[in-house]
Order: structure tokens, then sequence, then C-alpha cells
């Protein structure tokens, strides 16, 4: 759509791909989004720490935003060391958490799940690994059943 | 004409057209192009970026390209000599010249149209005046063309007798005020001497844009540092210019103090340093940089047995042990390195090398990387003139290039790698210069050769290393004879630089207490030798090989 418009010194809000843009081409100064503070997400990471289940991220985009952010424009965000070690910390708890649920997942052979609160990143990171190891189970579990049933052949 | 506003006259003239870069072949050059090329890519500017070497490469570059282009950068090349006459382009091009060789030719200076140098009219130019070298050839015509017509026959007499004596006395007149001219520009460009980095000049018009950063300040850094390496300008010069940035370093990096929002770790932190002189000691190990730094290694004349000695003895001064002095510097010892710096300033002092330290500036980044501007000249160097022939010339100007940013650090160590090859090379290669005498005195000057068969002389072929090696070879002579006389000589160098061919670089270096060169071009035209004044620098020349003798009988001649 449209955007604008743009006065020196005042802030103004434009999608992602054109602020890098504008940042890149030293144009501009990016202001980081109000979750990316230490202590909020210091609260969020002992707070992820504590549930066995996934609790809500600031944003359904945390890690791409912080890449983004942090790989441009960390001169505009303070502490930005900080936080990329906070957000790091945030994501290695989650993504154990996947693969301890997803390992109970197969060894049960359950039907379906449900997960609250995963981001499309994690999804995307342990997805096809999920899905390729489901259809090998259920390959190798499909080859089991006709052994059963079959009579061997009498010459 | 002089650019008065860089960014009226060049930076938004050049923005909405496309533009044809010709950067020359060094560090300075390089470190203008990559400050340019951020600015362009800032503003979406179309340019192409031809790397050049010698005339001959500009001049066919400019022939393959004139038809595309009416707008021409050329970087630290073309001020020198009439742009206009060698390149014969037509009546629209514009040509943006910011080059640091000096003198600037004075068709440059005075052309209004089609030639504007961006060059910093404060710099000591001591440009001749407009009437006293050009003059309208018309203004004497017509005078004469008038008194020819319109006389009456009665009075012919009379009105030839005075027209006689006017025009005898016009080309009279004419002949002196011609003489007076010739006298003027011999002086005017006698000497060649250069002026501020080019890569300082390319930051100054960043900042007018307010679009300098960190990254641009750092270029400007190296391209000033690589000036005061190669020795090309003052060492007072430098102390001013190294002031001017050092405003812009602190104005740029002040953050640091601030507990509350100190900068990631990975932001690049440029810090003023008055450091030790010794060529990337922070990268090689202590002795190896003590060997190889041209101004410890002619103080202490290493290349005899008594010089080793007494480098001994200074490192047993400081109470260095050599086992520790003989490893990488990164795995000294923490207490041996915290007060190195000034351990080695003291102890210099004794030995009688007083400038030890010099102002400087280191950049790091991240965890590991830390580099002097010294380091990231000597690589950056390397790179370029490395003899490696794989792929064409420019391949090696785009690796200099790159490793100039910050993401190619592999690159910046692998020209480290080759810089300290270079270094070592051209320490032997003295030494043994030394230790058989190939310095010959020539009369008014001093001569060296190198021979075909010497171990690494494919290094020195390229001008920016042969000419390191003659000053630093220049330097150790003058301290290694008692001879008063020698320390006030010139020195000759002459290097194989294509075997196929037969041609050799000849390089011309300045005594040591005096910063101008002597023009050696028209000692090669009085011999008519097979020569090519190639290089934009105008003591470099190639020649054939058999000319060498002619060539410098000639210039016996010319300067004594």
């Amino acid at each position: 759509g449209d955007l604008g418009p743009f006065n020196p010194g005042l802030p103004v809000e434009v999608p992602l791909w054109l602020a890098i843009n504008l940042k890149q081409r030293q144009k501009c100064r990016l202001l980081p989004p109000e979750w990316m503070d230490v202590e909020k997400l210091e609260k969020m990471r002992d707070h992820e720490r504590k549930e066995e289940t996934f609790t809500p991220m600031p944003s359904p985009y945390y890690m791409e935003l912080t890449k983004l952010l942090l790989n441009h424009a960390s001169d505009n965000i303070p502490k930005a060391d900080e936080i990329r070690t906070l957000v790091k910390d945030m994501w290695d708890t989650r993504i154990a958490k996947l693969r301890v649920s997803a390992d109970s997942f197969v060894r049960q052979q359950e039907a379906h799940a449900k997960l609250d609160n995963l981001t499309l990143m994690e999804i995307n990171t342990s997805g096809t690994f999920l899905t390729q190891a489901l259809n090998h189970m259920y390959k190798l579990r499909t080859n089991l059943q006709p052994l059963e049933s079959t009579q061997s052949q009498d010459f | 004409m002089f650019v008065s506003d860089f960014r009226k006259e060049f930076y938004e003239v050049v923005q909405s057209q496309r533009v044809l870069l010709f950067v020359a072949s060094d560090v300075d050059a390089l470190c203008a192009c990559k400050i340019l090329q951020a600015l362009f890519q800032c503003d979406h500017v179309q340019y192409t970026l031809v790397p050049v070497s010698g005339w001959q490469e500009l001049e066919t570059a400019f022939l393959e390209h004139k038809e595309q282009f009416h707008y021409f950068i050329l970087i630290n090349c073309g001020a020198n000599v009439d742009l206009l006459d060698i390149l014969q382009p037509d009546e629209d091009t514009i040509f943006f010249v910011c080059d640091t060789h000096r003198p600037v030719n004075v068709v440059n200076v005075y052309n209004d149209t089609q030639i504007k140098l961006l060059i910093k009219q404060d710099d000591d130019l001591e440009v001749p005046a407009y009437e006293d070298i050009f003059r309208d050839e018309e203004e004497d015509e017509e005078h004469s063309g008038n008194d020819s017509d319109g006389s009456e026959p009665s009075e012919k007499r009379t009105r030839l007798e005075e027209e006689i004596v006017e025009q005898t006395m016009r080309r009279r007149q004419r002949r002196e005020w011609e003489a007076r001219r010739r006298d003027i520009l011999f002086d005017y460009e006698q000497y060649e001497y250069h002026g501020t980095s080019s890569a300082m000049v390319m930051f100054e018009l960043a900042w007018m844009l307010s679009k300098d950063l960190n990254d641009m300040l750092w270029w400007a850094i190296v391209g000033l540092t690589d000036q005061w390496v190669q020795d090309k300008i003052t060492q007072m010069k430098y102390v001013t210019d190294v002031g001017v940035l050092q405003r812009h370093v602190s104005r740029h990096n002040h953050r640091n103090e601030d507990e509350e929002n100190t900068l990631s770790v990975d932001c690049t932190r440029i810090s003023f340093e008055y450091d030790l002189r010794l060529v990337l000691y922070q990268h090689w190990s202590l002795h190896d940089s003590l060997c190889n730094t041209s101004y410890t290694a002619a103080r202490f004349k290493l290349w005899s047995v008594h010089g080793q000695k007494r480098l001994q003895e200074f490192l047993a001064d400081m109470g260095l042990p050599l086992k520790q002095v003989k490893q990488k510097f990164q795995a000294m010892d923490i207490s041996l390195k915290e007060n190195l710096r000034e351990m080695i300033e003291e102890s210099a002092n004794k030995f009688g090398m007083k400038d030890m330290r010099v102002q400087t500036f280191s950049i790091h980044f991240g965890f590991k990387h830390k580099f002097l501007a010294s380091d990231v000249v000597f690589a950056t160097m390397s790179l370029m003139e490395s003899p490696e022939k794989d792929g064409s010339g420019t391949d090696h100007f785009i690796q200099a290039l790159d490793s100039l940013s910050r993401s190619n650090l592999d690159k910046l160590y692998h020209g480290l790698e080759l810089a300290k090859k270079q270094l070592r090379a051209t320490q032997q290669t003295i030494a043994s210069c030394l230790c058989t005498n190939l310095v010959i005195s020539q009369g008014p000057f001093l001569y060296c050769s190198l021979m075909e068969g010497t171990p690494d002389v494919m290094l020195f072929s390229r001008p920016a290393s042969l000419s390191l090696l003659s000053k630093h070879l220049l330097k150790s002579f003058v301290c290694s004879t008692k001879n008063r006389r020698c320390k006030l000589l010139p020195l000759v160098m002459a290097a194989p630089l294509s075997v196929e061919h037969g041609t050799v670089t000849v390089v011309g270096i300045p005594p040591e207490t005096d910063m101008s060169v002597l023009g050696r071009g028209k000692a090669a035209e009085s011999t008519s030798s097979r020569m090519l004044h190639n290089h934009f620098d105008l003591s470099v020349i190639e020649l054939k090989a058999e000319d060498r003798s002619k060539f410098l009988d000639a210039l016996i001649s010319l300067l004594s």
C-alpha cells in the first residue's frame, strides 16, 4: 500500500523490507520493537524454562526479526549482545521441548498432537524431519502387517 | 578548473547519470573508490569500474567506452598531464579528477568546461597565474593586420617604418614573455610531489552529504596511512591529516564510555593509537617484525653480524627473553605485553631511534580481529601486486578491493601472509645488495640494478614494491656508509620487468632530506631510447634492457 509521509525526526511505521533497505542506504535509523528489551526478554525466558508446554512468544516472527535487526541495525539497538543471547536461549529451550514432544509422539504412535504457541520458524525447522520420520514409521508398520496375514506358498 | 562545492557541482551532477570510474592501482585510490562506491550504492547511481595501471590501459579503456558515457571520474590518475590532449574526448564529456599527483597540469587547471578537479585549493598548489602562461594569440595578428590595411600610399613610407619598429618591439616582448613562461613552467613542473589523500577527499564529500560511516572513516584512514608508508607526504602533513581524522574518529566512536548503551561487540570501533612503528607486529612475532621493518633494520644494520648482536642487546636491555620474542605476538606472555610500547620506546631511544612510535589508528570488531592501519595497507598492497599470474590483471585489483570490506576477512589475512613474504624478500634483497656492494655511485646519483637470477626478483617488478625496496635500500645504504656525500644523492634502481620483452622497470628515489623528484623524461627523450612512460608516477619508467647504459649516461650528463 502507500507509506508515509516521511518527515525528518518523526517515527514512521514501515514494512520490514523497506526499513532494512533504507537503513542500508543510510537514510534512516531503526527503532527496536517494544518487546526487544532486556528485562522483558529475561522474564519471558525464565517463564519458558519453567513451563512444560510452549508459552506465547512476543511476536510470531521473533526469530526472523531478531536476526535481521541485529545484523543490519545493531548500532541502533541498545545492549544488542545480551538480546541476542536471550533470544537464542529462548529458541534453544523451545526447540528442546519440540524435540522431546516429537520423540514421545513417534514412540507412542499417536495419531495427532496439539501444540500451542509455536511460531512458523520452529515448525519449519522440525517439520520436514517429523513428517519424513512418520512416513518411514508408516512404511515399516505396513510392511509388518502383510507378513502376519499371508501364508507361505507350498511347492 | 577547481570544484569549490563538491556536493552541488560534482555529486548532484553525477547522481542521475551513468558514470565510468577509472581507478589507479594504489591503495589510496582503492580506498577512495570504496568510499565512492558506498555512496553510489546508497543512491542507486549506475557506475562502471575500470581499474587501470598505466596510461596505455587508460587510453584503450577510454576509447572503448567513449560512446556510452559522458561523465568520467578519474581517481589518482590524470592530474599531472594534459588530459584533453591525450584522450581527445568529444565536446560534451566531462572529467572529474581526484588525484594526489602534483603539480597539476596547467591546462587542467584553466580549462573551464571539460575538466573539473576535485582537489582542495588550499593545498599549497602555487599554480602560476593565467596571464603568465596563456596569451591571446589573436591580439598580435589583428594589430599587424589592422596596421597594414587602410594605409594610403603617400604616408606608407613613414607608416611602414613605424610598423617595422612596432613589430620588432612586439616580437621582442613576445620572446621575453615566452622565455619567462618557459622558466615559470619549468620551475612549476620540475618537482613532483603528492597532495592530500584522495580517500580523505572522498570522505569529506561523504561527510558533507551526512552519509559518513565508521567504515568510510576507516578507509580514509587507510588511504592516508598508505601515503605515509610510501613516503609520499611529509611527516608534518601526515600529522596534520591525522589530527583532522582524529576529530572524525572521536565523533563516531565516543559511545564506548557510556555503560548504559554499550555497542554490540560486532560493531566496528576505531581508536586512535600512539603505537609502535614495527610493521605487522601484532600478526607476526616481535623478532620478525623488528628484523623486517626498514626503520629498525637500517638503524641496527641487521645485514651484518655486528647488527644482529646489537639487536640481541636491544632485546636483552628490555628484558624480553628470546624464546618469547620469536613466538607469535598473540602467544607472548601478557605480563610482557603490558608495557611493551613504553619499554620499546625507551630502549629505542638509547639505541638512537627516536621515532619509534607514530600516531596511527586501529580498528577492531568482533572478539578476535584487531588491525592497525599500516597492517591493512601492507596487506592490500601485497594483494594488488602479487606476481601470481592467475586471471587477468584486474583480478588482483578486485581481490584487493574486496579485502577492504569487513566481510572478507579471509582475504585480508591472506594479504597479511603475502605481505610478510614481501617484507622478508625486501630485507633479504637489501642485505644481499649491501653485502655485495651492488650500489654504485655514478657521480650525481647512486645506481643499483637487480639481476634476473636474484631470488624473489619477480616480486619487485611492480612499481610500488620496487619503490618501497628502493627507498629502504637508500635508507639502509645511508646508514651503512661513512661517506657524507652519499647521503645527499638520489638513487636510481632497476629491476627486470618481463623476460620475454626484455624490459626493465626503473625507479628514481630522492635523497632523504629532499622530498622532490627529478624528472627523468627529458633524459630518456634525449637518448631516444625505447622507453615507456606508462605509470602515473612520473618517477617510474620502463626501458628496454639494452638501452639501460645509454639512459644512465644521459641521466649523468643531465644531472651534473
